[in-house]
């Protein structure tokens, strides 16, 4: 089931499916690691939320994580 | 041998501790250099290594070389030779992080493209190591095709090794190969190079495909026309149908390419241990916790920003002190003697009496910023900062800002987005400084003390502080909404590992950021001080041809020469008439020497323009008194408290005085003085005297508004590089402030009039 990745509680694991909005943006979070195909766990949920991406901590504003399509893992 | 000078670029992520290596490699001999047009700052610093003298760029820390701003195309620019300042570098210093391999690889990929050698420095490999994580630098080296180093830039190993790896780069001159991409992306790579001709390299052919709307694009469709523009879209779209779209094909290409050699040279344990990192952001990035702890470390900041700067502060003070009295006894008075001891000491004395602010601000900013942090304080400010259009970034330069603005500008170097900065500087100065403390106070202890409740005067300046809180927040949305507009900058940050700060780093932080404030903002404002002086010292002669400072000088020493007959005749109990009169004479020579110089600023030029301008104050309820003191504080507010002084005839109060219970006795009864002084004149006075009140909040709401301070503009004009820049805040601010005043006055009045 694919769900925006602000749909997510903390503590939950998702794989990324598909990045929409403008092309800067897409390019810019594929630099940071979350494009499809990567997992991110969210750490903190709400705007903004806190992932892990990597080992890596990423903070997002709501808004920008809806554009993002996850599918939950486990 | 090589023989010629090496130039080296650096680059890397944020937070890949490229800084510690810049510092490990060239130690003390740095200097910042500084590119026109943007604001960027990068370092370089030289050292020498098997008799071969290096020169290293460090550049901006950067995710890709995807330039989005002319800010980030400096660094593509530079590495490509494109900058007339700087030659083209023999080796790309590349550093990653051991613990995040696969992310900062990324932009090594991209490095490879630019077709300069290539070293990889892999930095914090104790930190991999303590994770589970082994790198095979043999294997990982294989994989790229260039050099790769392990290295502990904070402990320095492994820099000899780097640094011969750099040579051996250097000599080979090899350029490297990066990853490929689809072969329907090289063919319109290529039928677009064939379109731009020779004169545009082939690595920014790429980018000007790839980056949509990116600064390469932007750069050349105003270069070439519309049917540039028209000719990428084609390609795009090509793309798109071909199946490898851009931006998606790039991140493909480089991710398969990194995880293809990650996957030869690192081993992870399967399950990633939780790290100390893990643990504490539990605490520190906890809704309620976290912001807890975030708020008693900004109280615990201003209050060290107070304590710690206030001796200091006061010992810079006591210096102009002494070396203005030093002057005076020993130059003949006449303008020089004035200008040297108010234009240039008073003048220098107010600039660097702000520097142990600036350096104490900077060293926790630098501390805080050192150990990761402050990633997580802008984390938790994000939400509210995102309600006015700005990020959790301006939230600390605004806050900076209630000390003072001067370092509150600086302080906004952290954020990157350059709409976003300019928003936060622009707003800064509305945010109440401690500049602004002693006029409140002086005002309100005149006219809103006595006949109110204990708590109305606190009330009072806790609404004045509030305005600023209020109206920035405002401005900053409305900017954001007008001149400011663009697309909303996407909010990603990454929050990085704590680290321990390194203390080296922070004194030189807190160094560059007092020598940069001293050298440059220093010069406009002390040009702007000896223009005030000049604009209050002429004409400097009265009416009969008479010059006023050797006549305030007579008068001086005459209040000197009989200072002890009037203590005499003061204790006196049962003094005769004749005494009387004589004490009273002589009381009124005491005051002469002040009454004069009250004289002689009203008839300055400075003085006339008050009266002249006295329409312009009428609709705030001020008179000329009141306008010409606004006007001599514009270089600098506090200035006001002084000019109140001079204006009423008290002589030059010390603004340091009021409030403060530790000042000695003679300043404490001036400013005291001058608070009754202010109430009896305007007393007197029809409007003044029924809406005393008003009149004293509009002065208060102006003070508040208005953008009085050289220093700020000065340091505006040097972050933004731009003088529209200063000239919009003076602008906006100043007619904010006149219309706050009129407001207040003219409701002030209307209340008053009802409630009679």
């Amino acid at each position: 089931m694919l769900m925006p990745l602000d749909m997510l509680r903390a503590g939950e694991v998702a794989e990324v499916e598909e990045v929409s909005g403008q092309a800067a943006w897409i390019g810019r979070l594929a630099e940071l690691g979350i494009r499809q195909g990567c997992r991110v766990r969210v750490v903190q949920a709400g705007s903004p939320c806190l992932l892990d991406v990597d080992g890596c901590k990423l903070c997002l504003r709501g808004g920008e994580c809806s554009q993002i399509l996850v599918r939950p893992v486990g | 041998m090589l023989t010629k000078t090496l130039t080296v670029a650096l680059v890397g992520n944020p937070n890949a501790g490229k800084s510690t290596l810049f510092n490990a490699l060239s130690g003390l001999r740095q200097r910042v250099g500084n590119y026109p047009g943007v604001t960027v700052e990068m370092k370089k610093g030289q050292f020498t290594t098997g008799g071969v003298a290096v020169d290293l760029i460090d550049l901006p820390g950067t995710y890709s070389l995807a330039a989005r701003s002319p800010d980030e195309m400096v660094a593509v620019d530079l590495l490509l030779g494109r900058r007339p300042e700087e030659p083209r570098p023999d080796v790309v210093l590349s550093i990653v992080d051991a613990t995040n391999l696969d992310r900062h690889l990324y932009l090594t990929s991209q490095l490879l493209d630019l077709g300069e050698p290539v070293v990889v420095a892999v930095n914090m490999i104790d930190a991999a190591e303590a994770q589970g994580i082994k790198i095979d630098c043999t294997a990982l080296s294989a994989k790229l095709g260039v050099a790769v180093v392990p290295i502990q830039a904070n402990k320095g190993i492994g820099i000899d090794t780097l640094t011969r790896a750099l040579l051996d780069a250097a000599e080979a001159a090899k350029s490297p190969v990066g990853p490929t991409f689809p072969e329907a992306f090289e063919k319109e790579a290529v039928a677009l190079q064939a379109e731009l001709g020779g004169e545009v390299p082939g690595f920014l052919t790429r980018r000007l495909l790839l980056d949509v709307g990116g600064y390469v694009e932007q750069w050349l469709v105003e270069r070439h026309g519309h049917g540039l523009k028209q000719k990428i879209t084609e390609g795009r779209q090509r793309l798109t149908e071909a199946g490898c779209s851009v931006p998606g094909v790039e991140a493909r290409a480089r991710f398969a390419w990194v995880r293809a050699a990650v996957a030869a040279a690192v081993t992870r344990p399967s399950d990633r241990p939780v790290t100390f990192t893990d643990k504490l952001d539990r605490v520190l990035t906890h809704r309620v916790w976290g912001t807890l702890i975030f708020l008693a470390v900004m109280f615990l900041m201003f209050q060290s920003i107070f304590l710690w700067a206030k001796p200091l502060m006061d010992g810079i003070d006591g210096v102009r002190e002494a070396a203005a009295k030093g002057i005076e006894s020993n130059m003949d008075s006449g303008p020089l003697r004035s200008l040297i001891v108010d234009g240039v000491v008073k003048g220098v004395g107010s600039v660097l009496i702000f520097l142990p602010q600036i350096m104490i601000l900077f060293g926790f900013i630098a501390f805080l910023e050192d150990c990761g942090y402050m990633a997580r304080a802008a984390f938790l400010m994000d939400r509210l900062m995102s309600r006015c259009g700005l990020s959790g970034k301006s939230f600390i330069p605004l806050l900076s800002s209630v000390a003072c603005a001067v370092p509150g500008i600086m302080a906004t170097r952290v954020i990157e987005n350059r709409r976003d900065r300019l928003a936060t500087i622009v707003v800064a100065p509305l945010m109440s400084c401690s500049a602004r403390l002693p006029v409140y106070v002086l005002l309100i202890g005149a006219f809103i003390k006595e006949g109110y409740s204990t708590w109305v005067p606190g009330l009072v300046l806790f609404a004045l502080y509030m305005i600023g809180f209020v109206v920035a927040p405002i401005v900053a949305l409305l900017l954001k909404r007008t001149l400011l507009r663009g697309a909303t900058p996407v909010f990603v940050m990454e929050l990085p590992s704590y680290r321990r700060p390194k203390i080296r780093a922070v004194l030189r932080r807190m160094f560059d950021a007092g020598w940069a404030f001293t050298l440059r903002a220093g010069t406009i404002i002390f040009a702007a001080m000896i223009l005030v002086w000049a604009l209050l010292y002429f004409p400097h002669v009265d009416p009969n041809g008479n010059s006023y400072p050797a006549r305030i000088e007579e008068a001086e020493k005459a209040a000197k020469d009989s200072e002890d007959k009037l203590k005499e005749l003061k204790a006196k109990q049962d003094a005769t008439d004749e005494e009387k009169a004589e004490l009273e004479k002589l009381e009124e020579a005491a005051g002469e020497a002040d009454r004069l110089n009250g004289q002689w600023k009203r008839a300055s030029i400075l003085g006339r323009a008050g009266l002249y301008m006295e329409p312009v104050f009428r609709p705030l309820g001020w008179d000329w008194k009141i306008g010409m003191a606004a006007l001599a504080s514009f270089p600098a507010r506090e200035v006001i408290v002084g000019t109140l002084g001079l204006i009423y005839d008290i002589g030059d109060v010390d603004s340091g005085a009021i409030g403060d219970d530790e000042a000695d006795d003679e300043a404490k009864e001036k400013a005291a003085g001058l608070a009754k002084a202010v109430k009896d004149d305007w007393a007197k006075d029809p409007i003044r005297g029924k809406y005393g009140v008003a009149v004293a909040m509009s002065v208060m709401v102006f003070f508040a508004l208005c953008c009085q301070c050289a220093s700020t503009l000065a340091v505006i004009r040097r972050e933004t590089r731009s003088w529209a820049w200063p000239a919009f805040t003076f602008v906006y601010m100043t007619a904010l402030a006149y219309a706050g005043a009129f407001l207040t006055f003219q409701v002030g009045s209307l209340i008053i009039d009802a409630v009679r």
